[in-house]
């Protein structure tokens, strides 16, 4: 039955816009929450019923039989946290009811933004759910298109520029995909997972196999803006409204590039040696030129964007070193990245819109005045950084165990070493925002309110648990990576 | 008798020692007569202990660690003495620290180090006595400390000194307890063979270190100069000669057997005869009567260390006997200084003058131990000198020449200061000088009498106190006590000693004053750029350590900075290269990133095509 992740949001959209505007308004927002809070608890409740029974009879309308396996539920979960975030971040930074309605138009900014926050969390559970290419495809084009739209929902002309290099980057990465999914279609006569894997081992030689691979990774690195194909990340990460940064960069590149690409790895390629050098070597890219390029930006967001092309780069990393370990990880890592990434996310949009800046470099002393950002940003960074005994520390620790123990040992010194510059430009962040003296003009800055402070609070709360509750995780999150080999 | 009663010693000094610490600053003289009351009730005990035995072993801590204390002939005449002068002197500071500072700290130090003395003499295991020789540092620290504003410096020399001695000698116990396979010092016997030498080396530093002989020495001048002055009495000239002579006995007479062929002896001996000439050539000179005495406390540490260096029975009853005469005559010429401090507010030798007349009994003390230091007969000072000519003798004539030429300078040097401080003409502001206090005079006289009493009847103390140390069976049936001695070498000693008495005459004539006498020996050719370098500190051991670990120091901090520079700098500079380089490549041209996107795809496609 979990096909209803994807029914219930739809519905939920019918209804929303319906037309009983004012209501449904106010409304909006604690649907989406709720619909955040079920999937939250339904996954803590695995296994239940809701996760074995078989399709009713509205999710028979699907033409695909949906596969879960423990991955789903950690992506479910992930969605569902980061999903919530993105909604109080919303309410708190998007003020539509203030404007003046233009008869005629569509002023509604937030209802409009929040609706369309659900359509992208909905792309990305069939994202999550989908067990053949072409389901996979059509949802993480609708997960694309939401998106578009989410970032230039401010209107700016940064905005703009931002969503149409990531548009035309995307479509570059749509095509791509397209293509081989044509290919492999062509070889296998089929697009689900597993007959497509079987026709791959029988003609594994195959150019047109081949090709199709190539282009379907090239496609997923596309999506998830790993270097060198992430020129859209940091416009779009920047120029996005707060709340679609936090659910960007959490979690939407995240689900359709990482996610996909482990699931595609998993489940359709396999590991090979060619396949696993190329991971380590793009992961290995992306963690130290994203890391180094974090160092040079005083925009705090995009500061924030190329440090999420470093995290992305640790992920893909663990995926190459292709033993158990660098999976549970890599997985592990994005989960992690997911918490801490929005966290900081949420925290530059409460700084942004206190402030009304995002260059670091007018910033300073700001802790002071917004203690609990200024602590909660400490909480995220550290855990980025990888500092015990934060959630961070433990996945990269994962990760490079098992590089070291797969034999890659270069590869474990260079993401020790990417640590460190991690730490390094999020030093430089925390000193120029946070502490130090307090910057002129800030004499009359406010604490951000309690719509952001919850998610920040919630969010650091458990990047801690995660971190100090490793050992009970590590039975019950952990160890049943094993089963996905 | 209570086997306990083994503790009192130790317990009684430190219990006191503590409860010092408590009174009032203004209670200085309250507290001064507590500790001469404290060390008069230790002295009766340790007398009562004298010529006991008694042993006691307690277990403590792991590793078959234990506490074990021995109580026999050589422990108890040690603690004896002690307990002698740790009393007369506390008499004495009553008078002389009267309108000190820190009254309660030093009365403290000095109890303190009283019980640790007893400790590490009374210790029966190698860990125990290290621990108690090492607590000397603290107290050694603070009673220097003490002394003036400008004492730190000195006080962290010695401390420093110490301390490498002290670690010198945790490393011999460390081999010794390796090689012995016990800790207990009444069962180790090691004969000297390669590995046991080295730890002997070891253990002596250690030893000759705390009697103060060269190399170690360097902090006792400026001590005497900073420390008060009861403290030079007490520690440098009495207790740290005992504790170090006593152990320096310990492991040539117990736990190694010191014999004429083994390379040490030679090599003691040389250190002895280095340590009397350079030290004795140093005091010689000296313009300051603390200064100048605290240089003989240096020499005649090389008597002793000649003497029990011979490895011959008549040589180490000469040491040891020199020993405590040494500790006798030294604290009595302290106590004298003191006096002189007291009074005539200066121990600059260029201010005083005539002090005769005006303090007859201090002169007469002074002249006593001055003769007894000189070695002129009939004072005690004669006879130990005497039967370490004679051990010295036996090994060969050279050792003898040194020692004897010691004498002379040793003899010149007191000529000089007696005649610089008691005779000639009266200096021009002392009119007014009075006798020192009654309770200063005592312990003074107490002493002097005895250095007269253990000269004139030797066969007391060497029959009582020296010999049996080493026992029969080393002393086959020899007695070192009594007058034999032959006529020759005595004849030389006298003549020695009046060559010293015309040499003086003839440099006070020349000079036209006593302070001047030895200006001939100071200002001669060869001596006289020596004696400059060594006035400027320049052989001081302390300070070319000093200068050489500034070497180091720089050396590391360079290598700190170097480290530095690459982490700070290279690093830094380095990594801001690659960052502003990505900067410069991110343009926000989409075509430029297109372009790159395509470049991968191409790159990816033939890797992915060409590889598998």
């Amino acid at each position: 039955m979990p096909v209803l992740l994807i029914i219930v949001p739809l519905l939920a959209l019918l209804v929303l816009n319906l037309p009983w505007m004012r209501l449904m308004n106010r409304l909006a927002l604690w649907v989406g929450l709720i619909l955040c809070l079920i999937q939250f608890f339904l996954v803590l409740h695995s296994p239940s019923f809701f996760w074995e029974a078989p399709p009713l009879w509205l999710g028979r309308l699907f033409l695909f039989a949906p596969s879960l396996d423990y991955l789903s539920l950690v992506m479910f979960l992930a969605i569902a946290i980061v999903g919530a975030s993105a909604l109080l971040v919303c309410r708190y930074s998007i003020h539509d009811l203030l404007e003046p309605v233009k008869p005629g138009a569509c002023s509604h900014k937030r209802f409009l933004v929040i609706n369309l926050l659900i359509l992208a969390l909905t792309g990305m559970n069939g994202v999550v759910l989908a067990n053949d290419l072409f389901s996979l495809y059509v949802f993480l084009e609708i997960t694309a298109v939401a998106s578009y739209i989410l970032i230039v929902a401010e209107k700016g002309r940064d905005a703009f520029e931002g969503a149409f290099k990531y548009l035309v980057m995307s479509a570059v990465a749509t095509a791509l995909i397209l293509a081989a999914i044509a290919l492999l279609m062509l070889t296998a006569g089929d697009l689900s997972y597993a007959n497509i894997k079987l026709a791959m081992s029988a003609s594994s030689d195959s150019h047109i196999v081949l090709a199709a691979v190539a282009m379907l990774v090239v496609g997923l690195f596309i999506k998830g803006g790993l270097i060198p194909f992430h020129g859209w990340l940091p416009d779009a990460y920047s120029a996005a409204p707060a709340a679609v940064s936090v659910l960007l960069a959490g979690i939407v590149t995240k689900t359709t590039g990482v996610y996909t690409l482990i699931r595609i790895v998993l489940s359709v390629i396999g590991f090979s040696d060619t396949l696993e050098n190329l991971l380590l070597l793009i992961g290995a890219a992306s963690m130290l030129v994203g890391a180094l390029a974090a160092l040079g930006q005083s925009d705090f967001k995009r500061m924030l964007a190329y440090s999420s092309i470093s995290q992305v780069g640790y992920m893909v990393l663990g995926l190459g070193a292709g033993t158990i370990l660098g999976l549970a990880g890599s997985i592990f890592h994005l989960f992690n990245h997911a918490i801490f990434k929005s966290l900081l996310f949420v925290n530059a949009a409460a700084v942004e819109q206190q402030t009304g800046t995002r260059d670091m470099n007018r910033m300073g002393g700001i802790a002071e005045k917004m203690p609990v950002t200024g602590c909660t940003s400490i909480i995220a960074f550290l855990s980025t950084a990888g500092i015990p005994p934060l959630a961070g520390f433990w996945s990269k620790l994962i990760i490079i165990v098992a590089l070291w123990q797969s034999g890659h040992i270069a590869y474990a010194v260079l993401a020790i070493l990417a640590s460190l510059l991690t730490l390094a430009y999020f030093l430089s962040m925390q000193r120029r925002v946070f502490f130090g003296k307090l910057a002129a003009g800030f004499e009359n800055l406010k604490e951000a309110n309690v719509w952001i402070l919850i998610p920040a609070c919630v969010l650091a709360a458990i990047t801690i648990g995660v971190g100090i509750g490793i050992p009970w995780l590590f039975e019950t999150f952990l160890l049943p990576i094993r089963s996905l080999l | 008798m209570s086997i306990n009663f083994i503790f009192e010693p130790i317990a009684l000094p430190l219990a006191a020692g503590i409860i010092a610490l408590l009174f009032r600053r203004e209670q200085g003289k309250a507290c001064a007569w507590f500790c001469t009351a404290v060390t008069a009730a230790h002295l009766a005990i340790a007398t009562y202990l004298f010529g006991k035995e008694a042993s006691l072993t307690l277990p403590w801590g792991a590793f078959g660690f234990e506490f074990s204390l021995k109580l026999y002939h050589f422990s108890g005449f040690i603690m004896l003495a002690a307990a002698g002068f740790g009393f007369l002197i506390s008499l004495y500071s009553t008078a002389f620290m009267n309108d000190r500072r820190f009254l309660n700290q030093y009365y403290a130090y000095f109890l303190l180090t009283l019980g640790m003395v007893n400790g590490a003499v009374l210790a029966d295991n190698l860990i125990v006595m290290l621990f108690f020789w090492e607590s000397l540092l603290l107290t050694l620290f603070g009673m220097i400390i003490i002394g003036q504003p400008q004492a730190f410096k000195t006080a962290v020399k010695a401390f420093i000194i110490s301390g490498v001695a002290d670690l010198c000698m945790m490393v011999g116990i460390g081999m010794t307890i390796y090689m012995a396979g016990t800790m207990t010092m009444s069962q180790i016997h090691l004969p000297l063979d390669t590995w046991s030498s080295v730890a002997f080396v070891f253990l002596m530093i250690g030893a000759i270190a705390k009697a103060g002989a060269m190399p170690f020495h360097s902090w006792i001048p400026d001590a005497a100069v900073d420390a008060p002055l009861p403290f030079m009495a007490l520690v440098p000239a009495a207790l740290e000669k005992l504790l170090g002579i006593y152990f320096l006995a310990r492991i040539s007479l117990d736990l190694f057997v010191l014999n004429p062929r083994s390379w040490l002896s030679p090599l003691l001996m040389v250190i002895g005869c280095i340590t009397i000439l350079l030290a004795v050539m140093m005091a010689l000179i000296q313009r300051d009567y603390k200064r100048l005495l605290s240089f003989h406390a240096i020499s005649q540490v090389g008597y002793m260390i000649l003497g029990i260096g011979t490895a011959v029975p008549v040589g180490i009853v000469g040491g040891l006997f020199h020993m405590i005469n040494h500790a006798m005559y030294k604290s009595c010429l302290f106590l004298s200084g003191g006096a002189v401090e007291k009074q005539a507010g200066t121990t600059d030798l260029a201010k005083l003058g005539g002090l005769r007349a005006q303090m007859p009994v201090t002169f007469i003390c002074f002249v006593v131990a001055a003769a007894s230091i000189s070695g002129v007969p009939p004072f005690n000072g004669f006879i130990s000198k005497e039967l370490i000519y004679d051990g010295a003798l036996e090994r060969h004539w050279l050792y003898y020449a040194a020692a004897l030429l010691g004498s002379f300078l040793t003899a010149a040097s007191f000529l000089k200061l007696g005649h610089a401080a008691y005779l000639g003409k009266p200096a021009a502001n002392h009119s007014k000088v009075q006798e020192a206090p009654a309770a200063m005079l005592i312990p003074m006289i107490i002493i002097a009498v005895l250095c007269l009493v253990f000269g004139l009847w030797n066969a007391l103390p060497l029959n009582n106190l020296i010999q049996p140390i080493l026992g029969e069976a080393r002393l086959e049936g020899h007695t070192f006590a009594g007058w034999h001695f032959s006529v020759t070498l005595v004849l030389l000693t006298v003549l020695v000693l009046i060559g010293a008495f015309l040499n003086h005459i003839w440099g006070a004539k020349r000079a036209g004053n006593g302070l001047g006498a030895a200006d001939h020996i100071h200002y001669a050719p060869v001596l006289h750029p020596l004696y400059d370098k060594a006035e400027r500190r320049l052989f001081d051991p302390y300070e070319i350590g000093l200068k050489i670990v500034r070497v180091i120091a720089r050396i590391a901090w360079g290598v700190d900075r170097g480290i530095d520079y690459l982490y700070d700098t290279v690093a830094v500079k380095v990594t801001y290269a690659f960052t502003s380089g990505i900067r410069k490549a991110h343009t926000g041209s989409l075509l430029a990133y297109l372009s790159w996107s395509l470049a991968g795809l191409i790159v990816i496609i033939a890797l992915i095509m060409g590889g598998i």
